[in-house]
């Protein structure tokens, strides 16, 4: 009996060593943009740096189309203020939520 | 002369380039982009009139709207309600103050207006005419990059515009992103006012290839629109569903039994989004250092509609702005619209809604002084601010599905159905009668169809 609730322990123990990527999954980041890659206006993947008050920066994978897009005619740009959601997914940030806090 | 035959002469060349292609490009290449005067080289007297549209006044007269005066221009040049709580005189752009980071910004409701501010909403005259961006509409090479506000070097706020040669040579009919660039932008963020996509996940139109100037399809700039409560201004011209899908749209003869009181966006948009509620009195800091209102937003179809009778006529009290109508009335039909609350500053004395000057809440959080500051620009004196809330009812036009449509199912059920009968003006007996809230109704022609749809 021992055995096994060592074991059911040591389960528990790894779950939650291993819980930090699940935890990444809802990620939220407010800063500036500081460098947007995209190759060309047609790419279907881009990656917008953005940079915190405390200087924290996170690149950010991005793949839907309308934020592609303003990423292409700079309706987002280096300097915009962006909140972001974000899902870790093989290693990469990839944006749920990409967008300028404020509209008007 | 000479620009008169080189103009000939590059309409000539352009005309033989292609028809999908602007007229004017060759003369734009050779003589370079110099605002609406270039435009005007061919498109007359157009920059007159654009200043008489609601999209350069931000408001026109209002007849459909009760206790207002029908004589005045209202919009968002001057209204007061809980979904912005100012509006381009209270917050017109201008720099705010300092946070406490010591950071300032740009900001007021009319940074979408398309001129430079210098020349502003509402302006006449020549120099308002040589100020509107054309191209923040019509390029679709526009580089949104350089339409931002900035600082004159005698301290007047303007506002950018991308006056390339590249953008002009790129000129057409507005693309979807040259309206939702603004219009998805309304009320503190992407959509958060009307809170509706116009992509082909969301709407029916969109998927179809359509562009908002399809149905909002304007002559001389001036833009057709539906009816909303919360939508005052109009250039004067309406537009319904039935103006492409006219008679009976339906192959279902029970569907187009419907027609007659019922609006067609009431089975085939439902869903709503954006803002569900928010709070001027409260304003939630951002880790930026700014502050901004307190808001509850929903997704694009997210949030479910309220139906009610609605006539194209508004109730406009200091609690509630909402849709005028009954089943009484011959012209109500039920639509559907989606409802948002708000709270903000009344007037202890005059009961009337305040307005609220962004400028100070955005830098401290302090929303009494931006009732007071806004107090000020209006005139008013001695005023009382009491927190109280307002509801208001949108339409909720677009976002449009044909294969989500509501169906029989959805609304004449026994409990939970999408209309509330006896709210909407049926007795029980009639309920009853006609079998409104039972499977009965409808159980044998839904069967039919879902297998049907199964074969």
């Amino acid at each position: 009996m021992k055995k096994l609730i060592a074991a059911l322990t040591a389960v528990a123990a790894l779950a939650l060593l291993a819980a930090p990527a699940a935890a990444r999954a809802g990620e939220k980041f407010l800063g500036k943009v500081v460098k947007i890659e995209m190759a060309g206006p047609e790419a279907k993947v881009a990656t917008a740096t953005l940079q915190d008050e405390a200087g924290k920066t996170v690149a950010i994978t991005v793949q839907d189309k309308l934020t592609l897009d303003k990423f292409a005619d700079k309706r987002i740009t280096i300097g915009d203020d962006i909140k972001c959601k974000y899902e870790v997914k093989d290693g990469k940030n990839v944006a749920t939520f990409f967008k300028k806090p404020g509209g008007c | 002369m000479r620009t008169n035959l080189l103009l000939a002469a590059s309409l000539l060349f352009a005309s033989s380039a292609g028809a999908a292609e602007h007229e004017g490009k060759a003369y734009i290449a050779e003589h370079g982009y110099d605002g609406p005067r270039t435009c005007e080289t061919c498109h007359e007297g157009t920059a007159r009139k654009f200043l008489d549209t609601v999209h350069w006044k931000h408001a026109s007269k209002v007849s459909n709207v009760e206790g207002v005066d029908p004589r005045q221009e209202w919009g968002m040049k001057n209204r007061i309600y809980t979904f912005c709580n100012g509006n381009d005189l209270v917050n017109n752009l201008k720099e705010i103050p300092a946070n406490e980071k010591g950071k300032t910004k740009l900001i007021g409701c009319n940074s979408c207006h398309p001129g430079n501010h210098l020349s502003d909403v509402g302006s006449t005259g020549p120099e308002a005419e040589q100020a509107i961006d054309c191209l923040v509409c019509h390029s679709s090479k526009y580089d949104y990059s350089k339409r931002r506000p900035y600082k004159t070097a005698n301290g007047q706020v303007a506002m950018g515009q991308d006056r390339s040669a590249e953008a002009a040579m790129a000129v057409g009919k507005p693309a979807v992103k040259n309206c939702m660039t603004c219009h998805e932008g309304a009320g503190g963020g992407p959509l958060v006012k009307r809170g509706f996509a116009f992509d082909a996940e969301h709407d029916a139109h969109a998927a179809k290839g359509m562009v908002c100037v399809d149905c909002h399809k304007a002559k001389d700039h001036r833009v057709p629109t539906g009816f909303d409560p919360n939508t005052w201004a109009n250039d004067g011209v309406r537009l319904s569903c039935a103006d492409c899908h006219p008679g009976k749209p339906h192959k279902d003869q029970a569907y187009d039994a419907h027609l007659g009181r019922i609006a067609c966006q009431t089975c085939h948009v439902p869903g709503a989004g954006g803002a569900v509620a928010k709070d001027f009195t409260r304003w939630t800091k951002l880790e930026t250092g700014f502050y901004e209102p307190s808001t509850i937003v929903r997704a694009p179809s997210e949030a479910m509609p309220v139906y009610a009778w609605f006539n194209g006529t508004v109730v406009n009290q200091p609690h509630f702005i909402g849709p005028k109508g009954s089943r009484t009335d011959p012209r109500s039909k039920i639509f559907p619209f989606k409802i948002y609350e708000g709270k903000a500053y009344y007037d202890r004395k005059s009961g009337q809604l305040l307005a609220m000057d962004f400028a100070p809440p955005t830098a401290t959080g302090n929303t009494l002084a931006g009732v007071a500051s806004a107090a000020r620009t209006m005139g008013l004196k001695d005023v009382q601010p009491v927190p109280g809330w307002q509801t208001i009812y949108f339409a909720n036009s677009h976002l449009v599905t044909r294969q989500k449509a509501l169906t029989c199912d959805k609304c004449h059920v026994p409990s939970g159905g999408r209309l509330d009968f006896q709210a909407l003006g049926y007795s029980k007996a009639e309920i009853e009668k006609r079998r409104l809230m039972s499977a009965s109704l409808w159980f044998d022609r839904l069967l039919e169809k879902e297998l049907k749809k199964d074969e």
